[in-house]
């Protein structure tokens, strides 16, 4: 902290007079920022003027407070981070995810005769919220949202995080709960959001994930089904080639941000 | 407390408008709605007037950048905003308020226009006395902290302005924003626009002419996607006489006008 | 009540406490007086701002507690000042649109005297240098971007010349401090 003025500086500082020059000035005007001491000082220094209009102020304040609602403006954390991440139009969509999972987890508990659905459809569990993360439809003040900054990119990424920060923990807890291997759950689930977004440059993120969720069902799901056979990549040999194609999946994506810039264009 | 100045922030401003079309395209659906505008806007409340269906309603979206030029020139503060250049530098110094915009019903009013706050990536320690202040100059500071579900269609318009000045915006784009609002809220609005432009550059379109005459410095006039004139309150007020249709002056000057430049189409 | 500091008031102002509210007036409103008065002479714009100030402290004081330095041991000050500052640049824009600029030298800093009384170490030697040579006009701009936390754009309401003008003269403030520098 800077040294206190003398009290007479701070008299020429009050009242104006005799001037003070312009260094001095600001040094008391940083310090009286800091110094509570100071502040106190300086009002027993102020003009009858001041006092005046302090005094006047201060009624008026009174009576203005006193004239309208007590202010409710305590921040709810729990709303505030709600708001900023989800914004309530992912909700039913993860909703509907968690349903999803739980009852590929409760078939694959009965009938143990068919693969595990739990392992078949976890890549595709963070898609549907991806999907809707930055879609015209999905929500209500996109319009005003578009205008923004943060629109586009920015919003699809701390949306798509938010997705994946409540998927991972579903998939791992279903996961854990049928006994399927975790890596074989978790590393094809971000390979599948990672593969949306960088094929979102190019369709959209919204078509992209419709792409592939048909895709992934037809050429999958259904054969393994319709066979009873787990597919040879989703055997748990096939852990590493995940985390390489993730990997590689990743890094071409961040190669790709200029591509992304785009996205703020697409509805 | 002392801040510290960016060089950028003392470069010397060099664009000549702050917003600046030529030849101007714009889609809505299939359809062009702005075909080959040129228009010109520095600091000052600019009116667009112009019947329904001129373009007004597309315009205003891309001047928002919320939909990409289809063809022509667009820049804002200096940047064109046509190609895939990054926008955020310009959306930062942007307010929007659309002719109509979707909400979460569950916000407070201080909840919501934090939200948009935050999403224009303003400093987070000004925007709490930001969020107070563009809430006061609405006149909604007793509703501050009702849930936007609870409000009235005059006060969801007004919660929509103060979302939209809550950054200082530079460009302040209004889309119809009186509809809803009470002759007295309108009178009072008129006052709020005449401090907004004596720093910015505010362009509010509207359907009521009187509103225009009785707050903006300059009207604009756009019909089928294309300017059909420009000049102040003033001379399109001396434009009409007893003969063209209108209950005020400035509504006989804007008939007068549109006639004009139909009769010109037309031959 | 004595003993807390200004951070704690504004704390207990988010809980709608009108007696740490009279505290924090009767702490801070001399200080912003003076301040506010300084950079306008018209006692009534003055007792404007200051009233719109400490009204934007009540009602917002809940959502700044909230922030994640609100509640941090002076900040509660200098977001007293940003918020006043603000009010002052509305205030001058409202009259700017009525066409009564308000008079702003009221106290101007004199040239510099044969000090009896030199603060030692107060802003850096530089800075001080500077200040006592620039221009006036220089040193107005410089005080409302640096002292004062303006923007340029904000600080050409305040000062009454365009953005443009601002600038430069900030940028010769800079010329001029890099000189002393050297």
């Amino acid at each position: 902290m800077s040294t206190h003025p003398t009290l007479s500086q701070l008299d020429r500082y009050a009242t104006g007079a005799p001037a003070l020059d312009e260094p001095s000035v600001w040094a008391i005007e940083v310090h009286l920022e800091d110094c509570a001491d100071c502040r106190a000082r300086l009002a027993g220094s102020t003009t009858g003027d001041s006092r005046a209009v302090i005094e006047r102020v201060a009624m008026n304040l009174a009576r203005e407070i006193a004239a309208s609602p007590a202010p409710d403006a305590r921040t709810r954390p729990w709303s505030v981070l709600r708001h900023r991440w989800l914004v309530g139009t992912l909700s039913p969509w993860l909703a509907m995810t968690v349903a999803v999972l739980a009852c590929a987890a409760l078939l694959s508990g009965m009938r143990t005769g068919l693969p595990s659905l739990v392992l078949l459809i976890a890549p595709l569990a963070p898609l549907p919220g991806v999907a809707v993360a930055w879609h015209r439809r999905a929500d209500p003040a996109w319009e005003l949202v578009a205008a923004t900054p943060a629109a586009g990119l920015t919003t699809l990424l701390r949306r798509t995080a938010a997705v994946l920060a409540f998927v991972i923990p579903a998939l791992a807890l279903v996961g854990a709960g049928t006994g399927v291997s975790l890596a074989l759950t978790l590393l094809p689930c971000l390979a599948f959001t990672v593969a949306t977004l960088l094929l979102g440059t190019l369709v959209g993120v919204h078509r992209a994930a419709i792409g592939l969720i048909l895709t992934w069902v037809f050429v999958v799901v259904a054969p393994s089904l319709a066979t009873a056979r787990i597919p040879m990549f989703l055997q748990p040999e096939s852990a590493g080639i995940w985390a390489l194609t993730t990997v590689v999946l990743t890094v071409t994506a961040i190669f790709r941000v200029n591509g992304f810039r785009r996205l703020s264009r697409h509805g | 407390m002392m801040r510290a100045l960016s060089t950028a922030e003392t470069a010397p401003t060099t664009h000549p408008w702050v917003i600046h079309a030529q030849g101007l395209q714009v889609r809505a659906g299939r359809h062009l709605a702005v075909n080959g505008l040129d228009l010109t806007l520095n600091t000052g409340v600019h009116g667009l007037l112009g019947p329904n269906g001129a373009g007004k309603t597309t315009l205003m979206r891309a001047l928002a950048t919320v939909v990409a030029p289809s063809g022509g020139r667009l820049t804002l503060l200096g940047q064109s905003v046509d190609g895939r250049a990054d926008l955020r530098p310009v959306r930062r110094a942007l307010g929007y308020l659309p002719q109509h915009f979707g909400f979460y019903p569950r916000f407070t009013v201080r909840e919501f226009v934090a939200y948009m706050a935050w999403l224009k990536e303003m400093p987070k320690a000004r925007i709490p006395a930001a969020v107070q202040r563009s809430i006061d100059r609405v006149g909604l500071t007793a509703k501050a902290d009702a849930r936007l579900k609870t409000l009235s269609g005059g006060m969801l318009r007004r919660a929509g302005i103060a979302q939209a000045i809550v950054n200082d915006p530079q460009v302040l784009l209004l889309d119809e924003p009186t509809v809803g609002l009470d002759p007295e809220q309108r009178l009072d609005f008129r006052e709020l626009l005449r401090d907004l432009g004596t720093d910015s550059c505010v362009l509010v379109s509207t359907h009521l002419v009187e509103d225009v005459a009785a707050a903006c410095t300059d009207v604009v006039l756009v019909n089928e996607g294309r300017l059909v004139w420009q000049g102040t309150t003033e001379v399109l007020i001396a434009q009409g006489d007893q003969s063209h249709a209108g209950d005020s002056a400035a509504e006989r000057g804007y008939s007068a006008i549109l006639r004009r430049h139909r009769a010109e189409a037309a031959r | 009540m004595d003993a807390a500091d200004e951070g704690e008031l504004v704390r207990r102002i988010a809980r709608q406490d009108r007696r740490a509210f009279d505290e924090l007036y009767r702490r801070t409103a001399p200080w912003l007086e003076v301040r506010l008065r300084r950079r306008c002479a018209d006692a009534d714009l003055v007792a404007e701002v200051l009233q719109d100030t400490y009204l934007t402290v009540w009602r917002a004081a809940g959502s700044f507690a909230g922030t994640r330095n609100g509640g941090a041991r002076g900040s509660a000050v200098g977001w007293l000042w940003t918020i006043a500052a603000h009010h002052l640049v509305d205030a001058f824009r409202r009259r700017a649109r009525r066409a009564q600029r308000p008079q702003v030298p009221l106290m101007p800093a004199t040239a510099p005297a044969a000090e009896d009384e030199v603060m030692a170490a107060r802003i850096g030697q530089e800075l001080e240098q500077a200040l006592l040579t620039l221009p006036v006009e220089v040193r107005a701009a410089l005080r409302a971007t640096v002292l004062d936390g303006l923007s340029s754009r904000e600080a050409s309401v305040l000062l009454g010349v365009p953005e443009n003008t601002v600038k430069s003269r900030v940028r010769r403030a800079r010329i001029a401090l890099r000189e002393a520098l050297s």
